[in-house]
């Protein structure tokens, strides 16, 4: 009895672990991880990006490029 | 219309042949690659049949392997919570990074055996090494980090990517040195050669003119774009390659605004006076790191992370033994080159040993079994110069579509050299030629004489045919185009030249250089292609 209940378990997790290794392969072979990320991961987050509010440097950067009052070669 | 099934074609068909096709993979003049491609992506409608056994190779030891220890190395460096905000924040991560199992494949294409056993090797090398600097970018950001300067902030040391990361050695374990521009700038155009233009625009959009060196450019962008983590409290510069990586450095001070030394490499070669000079520098680095960190400097560190650093390249000149004496070499041209310029450039590094420890596997079988491991080799060639960022695998197409066999790069051999551990002064100076040996240095604004090894080391790695690079934004190569030109019809070498514009592939396209090397090879040497369907094909959107 205790045998064939570790028989199921064993034929159950080497059944997921085929049907995982399928489905893997099909991802692999039919380059569906290329696909989704090129379709849909990659154009979301480029609008992500080109939507963020970003710090304008040139003037919020804190550096006073006029800190040196006379620049050496300034005649 | 739907196809018709046609029964005769059927009846035609030699199943043997289907059948060894399918178990041993088609012979490489059958295999039509350029066929799998969806067109402008790059995508495949399928990825390549390589026969049983190296399809499950590439399925379960490369696609499979890799995926999985990216989700590990992201674990190790950190956790899923850094990482995710640090996508969320810098688009250099997140548009550049997420795709990398497709720069596997590109530049593992079409091979076959013991290259597919040691050349993604390389690749792995460089995607744990890469995923260690993002992740304490982000581990130390203060722009992640609720503003805080947490304790990885207040351990690095910010440097620019052409300052060698052995300057660093003697705080190995106690400072991390993280290169400013490698990640955020350098491998993101090896992976998406998209990312790099908007840190390009960005700066011109404020005012500099398009034509100075668009890796300088990018650069700077990343500060216009305000895409640069903050990560550290110092910050060590140098004006490599030129003088529009000074003006970078300018922009770079101004944005960055941290306390900085400039560690610059000199635009004179061999002589004496300058080494020495340059060994005081590298002093005043040191003596810089000690002020700002309180941290002495150990010459027993440097010296431990040197001999470590030396055993890498005691490999490499016996990769480059087999690679120069024999057709058992079993690494691509583009593994070879990435993983080689990537190693030395940044450092000592523990994944560098491991992946040298599995690829010398693989390489004694080869040499012990005398297997020929690019057996349509039509061709040798040395590449020369800087290289195409944006198309840094076009020896994979070269080899597929033309036996075009790239077995060594002018970047693999710049750091040419051991450095000795022997006495205080003898590691300095050595340290001060591998410095100023850098890249886009040495051999290529470092004199004709280092200029010119091309010719030597055409005949140690028996080579006959050259692919010459022709940086279009590089003022100092464009001055000595003439000079090659006359050498290679004096030498009677054979040559063809790939202009390119470094990391931007609107410049030159892929296609178009695709071209220059099919018009070469077809209107000068009269040859056939192996695989036609890759000739020419539409991938201008590709990563």
């Amino acid at each position: 009895m205790k045998k064939c209940k570790c028989g199921k378990i064993l034929g159950k997790l080497l059944g997921i672990t085929l049907l995982a290794n399928v489905v893997l392969f099909i991802v692999f072979f039919f380059d569906l991880d290329g696909k989704l990320l090129y379709y849909v991961v990659e154009p979301f987050l480029k609008k992500h990006y080109d939507n963020m509010e970003r710090k304008d440097v040139l003037k919020e950067s804190g550096y006073d490029v006029f800190k040196y009052e006379k620049a050496p070669y300034d005649m | 219309m739907a196809k018709k099934f046609d029964i005769k074609a059927l009846k035609k068909t030699d199943w043997k042949k289907v059948a060894k096709d399918f178990w041993y993979g088609k012979p490489h003049g059958e295999r039509r690659i350029g066929d799998l491609y969806i067109e402008k992506t790059g995508l495949y409608k399928h990825r390549e049949w390589r026969g049983v056994k190296d399809t499950m190779y590439y399925f379960y030891a490369v696609w499979l392997y890799n995926y999985a220890m990216m989700v590990a190395d992201i674990m190790k460096f950190g956790g899923i919570v850094p990482f995710a905000k640090g996508v969320w924040r810098y688009r250099w991560v997140g548009q550049t990074y997420l795709p990398v199992i497709h720069w596997y494949d590109r530049g593992l294409q079409g091979l076959r055996g013991e290259a597919l056993r040691a050349s993604p090797w390389h690749y792995r090398g460089m995607t744990s090494t890469t995923i260690k600097q993002f992740m304490r970018f982000f581990t130390s950001d203060t722009r992640l980090n609720g503003g805080k300067q947490n304790e990885h902030y207040k351990t690095n040391i910010a440097h620019k990517e052409t300052v060698w990361g052995g300057i660093f050695y003697p705080w190995a374990g106690e400072l991390t040195n993280l290169p400013l521009e490698m990640i955020p700038y350098f491998v993101t155009c090896h992976v998406n050669s998209h990312t790099v233009q908007n840190y390009i625009d960005a700066v011109q959009s404020i005012g500099l003119p398009g034509d100075p060196c668009p890796m300088c450019q990018a650069e700077a962008g990343l500060f216009v774009l305000d895409d640069v983590p903050d990560y550290a409290p110092a910050f060590i510069t140098c004006n490599e390659a030129c003088d529009a990586s000074v003006a970078s450095t300018v922009l770079q001070d101004w944005l960055f605004d941290k306390p900085l030394y400039a560690l610059p490499m000199p635009m004179q070669f061999d002589d004496p006076l300058v080494h020495k000079h340059v060994m005081k520098e590298i002093e005043g680095a040191w003596k810089f790191i000690e002020e700002q960190y309180g941290i002495p400097f150990s010459y027993e560190k440097l010296v431990e992370k040197l001999k470590k650093q030396n055993e890498l390249m005691e490999f490499e000149w016996e990769k480059w033994e087999v690679a120069a004496k024999t057709s058992y070499y079993p690494i691509n041209g583009v593994a070879q080159a990435l993983y080689r310029i990537y190693y030395s450039q940044y450092g000592d590094w523990e994944v560098w040993h491991e992946c040298d420890a599995k690829v010398r596997k693989v390489l004694e079988k080869c040499v012990s079994k005398k297997i020929n491991t690019f057996p349509n080799t039509r061709h040798r060639v040395i590449a020369w110069s800087c290289a195409p960022l944006y198309f840094s695998d076009w020896p994979t197409w070269a080899y597929n579509c033309w036996g075009l066999n790239v077995v060594i790069n002018m970047d693999s051999l710049m750091f040419d050299m051991k450095i000795r551990t022997d006495s205080y002064e003898n590691t300095l100076a050595d340290m001060a030629t591998y410095h100023m040996w850098a890249p886009m240095r040495r051999m290529a604004v470092g004199g004709m004489q280092h200029i010119f090894e091309l010719w030597e080391y055409m005949e140690k790695f028996n080579c006959d045919m050259v692919a010459m690079y022709d940086q279009l934004q590089c003022k100092g190569m464009q001055g000595v185009h003439g000079l090659f030109e006359d050498e290679f019809r004096k030498r009677n070498v054979n040559a063809f030249w790939m202009p390119h514009a470094l990391p931007d592939s609107r410049t030159v396209t892929r296609a178009e250089l695709r071209r220059m090397i099919n018009d070469y090879m077809t209107t000068v040497m009269h040859e056939e292609p192996l695989d036609p369907s890759l000739l020419d094909f539409d991938d201008s959107m590709i990563w």
